[in-house]
């Protein structure tokens, strides 16, 4: 995570996510996944193949790609569809894009009350017996049962979490990197998964997008870094609030 | 001298004299600026490099001086509230903190009978100028202590003229000892883990011996705390100074 600066001066968080090795492994249509849209599979980070089966290779073989860490789906609309093997780049997204962040959060392990649902526990004195941290009572008299996902002691972190509507500042396209606006779940250097936000505020925020995606070998030469338009860049002269 | 024959000795050459290069011994005393170097991590070294590359940019346009903990400085900032649009301060340094893009250093100035510390970020856009009115170094890194010590050390004139340097001289060690208020203070100074040699305890031999209790003198051999960062520190130096000659 790093700070960037506006042009008056105010100072955000910013978090660089890399892409790397990222290729479109296979298109599913409608009719075959059941969904409501056509399906993409996208698989990132190269890794080593011979710590699966033959048998997993499959995916990667006929897109003639080689093992991925991860592949994930994105449901994509009939006129967005890409031809599997083709790599994708940092600079399918723009400075000024909304963007929705999935990833793994942080595993914390088996915890306890206090921690996993924030409950306030009890006073650490005034007579309190071997009592701080507990639940306390779970359910009540008339109930005469617990309910289903009653909160109580468990396995915490290490799940899925979004977050949503983040902002895209800065795109360097010669090493892959977006900087998105504020934090990210998930530890350093985990695999992460962007997607165009699905908020409704930012709806119609996507103005010329590369579409349907960034080709490396098409005719448009970008420069090395994208910046939004509210950005200090660095080459300029210090504020001057006038 | 006894000659061969009877004539004068040949005329000997005096010795070449040895030219020592000022230049070269310059740059082995080069300052590297403490956030360049990366903490110790799991980060991907691609994200220090890129950081590094915005550090070296904002230096070419504006000019960061070398200046270390004991410092007075000067920072003239964009303030949207001040009537000029601009605000300086003048301030002794007390602390550097925070590595890469957002490293900080925190000034200290004693302002009618007011103490007041301002932290400013080293390559924020709103900082217009850095002057260096003072060079001194002192004997700690931290100078926090200067909170509980008698106001006079922490006082200097806003419109103090900027002390002269010679370009190629030591940076002077100031090894003041400072006189504290009476206890209670913001953190107890006395203790070994703060390491502090610019005060002047005026306490009790019981109560400095007390301090020592709380000494950890294993720490010193602790290898798994050891972070050399001379290759690293050379790597980078290189790569600064190539860049800032483009």
């Amino acid at each position: 995570m790093m700070p960037i600066w506006t042009k008056s001066g105010e100072k955000h968080a910013v978090t660089l996510l890399k892409v790397q090795d990222c290729h479109v492994l296979r298109y599913v249509s409608k009719e075959e996944s059941g969904g409501k849209t056509a399906k993409l599979l996208v698989g990132g980070k190269n890794v080593s193949p011979f710590s699966k089966p033959e048998s997993a290779h499959e995916i990667f073989k006929e897109a003639g790609v080689p093992r991925k860490q991860k592949v994930t789906t994105f449901n994509v609309t009939d006129d967005a569809i890409i031809k599997p093997g083709t790599p994708l780049y940092a600079a399918h997204f723009r400075p000024g894009q909304f963007v929705d962040v999935t990833s793994k959060t942080i595993g914390k392990g088996f915890q306890g009350v206090v921690k996993r649902w924030g409950f306030k526990g009890q006073p650490a004195s005034h007579g309190q017996t071997k009592t701080h941290r507990r639940p306390g009572a779970i359910s009540t008299n008339k109930a005469a049962k617990v309910y289903h996902g009653k909160k109580m002691p468990g396995k915490m972190g290490n799940i899925y979490r979004t977050s949503f509507g983040l902002k895209v500042w800065r795109i360097n396209t010669k090493h892959d990197i977006i900087y998105v606006n504020g934090s990210v779940p998930g530890h350093t250097n985990c695999l992460v998964k962007v997607r165009d936000s699905k908020l409704p505020t930012y709806k119609d925020c996507n103005k010329n997008p590369p579409f349907p995606t960034f080709f490396a070998d098409g005719d448009e030469e970008l420069p090395e870094d994208l910046f939004d338009e509210e950005i200090f860049q660095f080459t300029d002269p210090s504020v001057t609030l006038a | 001298r006894v000659s061969s024959d009877g004539k004068p000795p040949k005329f000997q050459p005096p010795p070449k004299p040895v030219v020592i290069d000022r230049k070269t011994q310059k740059e082995e005393r080069r300052f590297l600026s403490p956030e360049f170097i990366p903490p110790r991590g799991r980060t991907d070294p691609l994200k220090y490099y890129i950081e590094r590359k915005d550090m070296i940019q904002r230096r070419k346009v504006f000019n960061i001086p070398e200046f270390y903990v004991g410092h007075v400085l000067a920072v003239t900032t964009a303030d949207p509230y001040a009537s000029d649009k601009s605000k300086r301060f003048v301030g002794i340094c007390i602390q550097r903190g925070g590595k890469g893009l957002g490293a900080t250093f925190v000034l200290r100035n004693v302002i009618e009978d007011q103490g007041v510390e301002i932290c400013y970020e080293l390559y924020s856009p709103r900082i217009q100028a850095i002057e260096v009115l003072k060079l001194e170094k002192r004997l700690d890194e931290n100078l926090m202590y200067l909170r509980d010590a008698l106001p006079e050390y922490s006082t200097f004139n806003v419109n103090m003229k900027p002390v002269p340097r010679m370009d190629l001289e030591e940076i002077p060690v100031n090894k003041l000892q400072v006189r504290m208020k009476p206890k209670p203070w913001s953190k107890r100074w006395e203790r070994p883990k703060y390491n502090i040699k610019g005060i002047k305890f005026e306490l009790p031999e019981h109560k400095m011996k007390a301090a020592k209790k709380w000494s950890q003198p294993w720490l010193e051999f602790d290898m798994l705390r050891e972070y050399d960062t001379s290759k690293i520190e050379e790597k980078i130096r290189k790569e600064l100074s190539e860049e800032l000659e483009k």
